[in-house]
């Protein structure tokens, strides 16, 4: 019958509408829902370009093809110094042996030196135990580069009311380093080479549109 | 009867409209419209006379009300899908491999069959029960299989079809540091059948949660290269096959009727053969110096 039917459910609804204030509900257990879901990994910041050059694998070389020198390359990023300032450096040592560059990294007296210092040596390890590199001081540095990190604006206060805004500065430090001797330097051109070429200009000039 | 219905649903506060009984509506129809109780917002607050209780009188109070709460327990579940060593490894015999078969401890070897261990035979009854189409006699074969087609997985980098021919205690074994290097293998042929040696079962965690481990003895011969990131030569070489000999481990979780044998590790006797070199020189760092001392004078 609705009548009954009606009844039953008003008095169920009484029924819950008496039976939220009962307090000892809410006073039950102090988690809130059940971690079904535990992320158990860290993810890993965003690789760069540089450092995904370490991952290339070349096929098998060969008996008859001259060994491939190896290959490794580190950076280290957002360096608290001037990339300008950097590049000095790594002209500096682009070019020599990692032992001489570490030698020379040493006793220079600017900030960078102790950076690219601690970058050469950890480049070193890794091609040693990691890329197959059989005599640490067989490596010489290839490239060297310094990049713009990512600079920071703030406020720089000065008298009378007045301010500035300063960037806060930052710099990465890239390095190549490949197996084998450095390379000789190439001889400087001189004033007789420079009249060698220009006779030979001179010599190879031919009339041209004529019989 | 109808007058004192309608005036105690007035009392509770319901808005139901009564419908007058007609031929199109039947009275023992539903009414026309839905009720949806409308209340205010609910508010968690505690009433003064429920803070005052003690612990012992919650807990009776909600006894008494009947309300059951479900546990709410943290539980990440896991599933072991193999054991995390070989339980009760073989012993191989000394020289095994080395005497020829025509000298008395050579024969001797050779008659060692499987029924003479009772620890085996218990193991491989268990192994039957769960397993009715495992066999001593077949089951070396299938076992060389899957120990060459993980091997070519291996080389190839196949992981989801390695993943399911080793378990997963072997599989960091097999494939730590290799993720840069490129590994060239081949099977060359088998010198002897391979034969099953020793079998095991045993159960962790639970009581009847059984996996079963079988050791097969294989003499092959192996084509093994091992390049680094750069295409050169590390390790082995193409042209030059190598005998081996290797007691490998197979594994199955018995009580998963979709279970299936798997590579589980290998077992390296004390006497085996020591390996070849490696290409590469490796400088073993010395004592840590002083300034003031020289490495001759500590020798």
């Amino acid at each position: 019958m609705a009548a009954r039917w009606a009844v039953s459910a008003g008095s169920a609804w009484v029924r819950g509408l008496l039976g939220w204030v009962r307090p000892e509900r809410w006073l039950a257990s102090g988690s809130l829902f059940p971690l079904s879901c535990i992320h158990t990994s860290t993810s890993l910041q965003k690789l760069g370009k540089w450092e995904k050059k370490n991952r290339i694998v070349y096929p098998p070389q060969l008996p008859g093809e001259p060994r491939r020198p190896a290959e490794i390359y580190h950076c280290r990023r957002d360096i608290k110094y001037s990339k300008d300032k950097m590049w000095y450096l790594a002209k500096l040592i682009k070019g020599m042996s990692i032992d001489q560059a570490l030698a020379q990294l040493e006793f220079n007296d600017k900030k960078g030196a102790k950076v690219i210092k601690e970058v050469l040596l950890e480049a070193q390890e890794m091609a040693v135990r990691n890329h197959n590199v059989e005599f640490k001081s067989n490596l010489h540095i290839a490239e060297s580069t310094t990049g713009r990190g990512r600079y920071v604006k703030r406020i720089r206060y000065h008298g009378k009311g007045m301010f500035g805004i300063m960037k806060i500065v930052r710099c990465h430090y890239f390095v190549k380093l490949v197996e084998g001797p450095p390379p000789p330097p190439e001889p400087r051109r001189t004033g007789f080479d420079q009249a060698k070429e220009y006779v030979q200009q001179l010599r190879s000039r031919t009339l041209v549109n004529t019989l | 009867m109808a007058a004192a219905m309608k005036a105690g649903l007035g009392r509770l506060g319901l808005r139901v409209r009564w419908q007058t009984a007609s031929v199109l509506r039947p009275a023992g129809a539903a009414p026309a419209c839905l009720v949806v109780p409308v209340r205010t917002k609910k508010r968690f607050s505690v009433p003064e006379w429920a803070r005052e209780l003690s612990p012992e009188e919650k807990e009776k109070r909600l006894k008494s009300s009947g309300a059951v709460f479900p546990d709410q327990r943290i539980e990440r579940t896991f599933y072991l899908a193999c054991t995390a060593d070989i339980i009760d490894p073989y012993v191989p015999p000394e020289g095994d491999a080395r005497l020829t078969s025509l000298s008395k401890d050579g024969l001797k070897q050779k008659m060692e069959k499987l029924k003479q261990t009772a620890a085996s035979q218990l193991a491989l009854r268990k192994v039957k029960d769960h397993d009715p189409d495992f066999s001593t006699k077949t089951f070396p074969e299938k076992a060389q299989e899957i120990f060459i087609e993980a091997h070519n997985c291996l080389a190839n980098f196949n992981k989801q079809k390695l993943h399911s021919l080793v378990t997963e205690r072997c599989y960091p074994e097999m494939v730590r540091g290799n993720r840069y290097k490129t590994i060239r293998w081949s099977f060359v042929e088998s010198l002897e059948p391979p034969r099953v040696v020793h079998v095991r079962c045993d159960s962790i965690m639970n009581r009847g949660n059984l996996y079963g481990q079988v050791t097969v003895r294989m003499h092959t011969r192996q084509i093994l290269a091992i390049y680094d990131r750069f295409g050169r030569l590390m390790y082995g070489g193409e042209q030059v096959p190598k005998d081996v000999l290797e007691y490998v481990v197979f594994e199955r979780y018995l009580v998963n009727p979709y279970g299936t044998w798997r590579m589980h590790g290998k077992i390296v006797p004390e006497w085996a053969p020591p390996k070849d070199p490696i290409v590469k020189t490796v400088m073993i760092p010395g004592p840590t110096l002083d300034p003031s001392q020289e490495y001759e004078e500590t020798k």
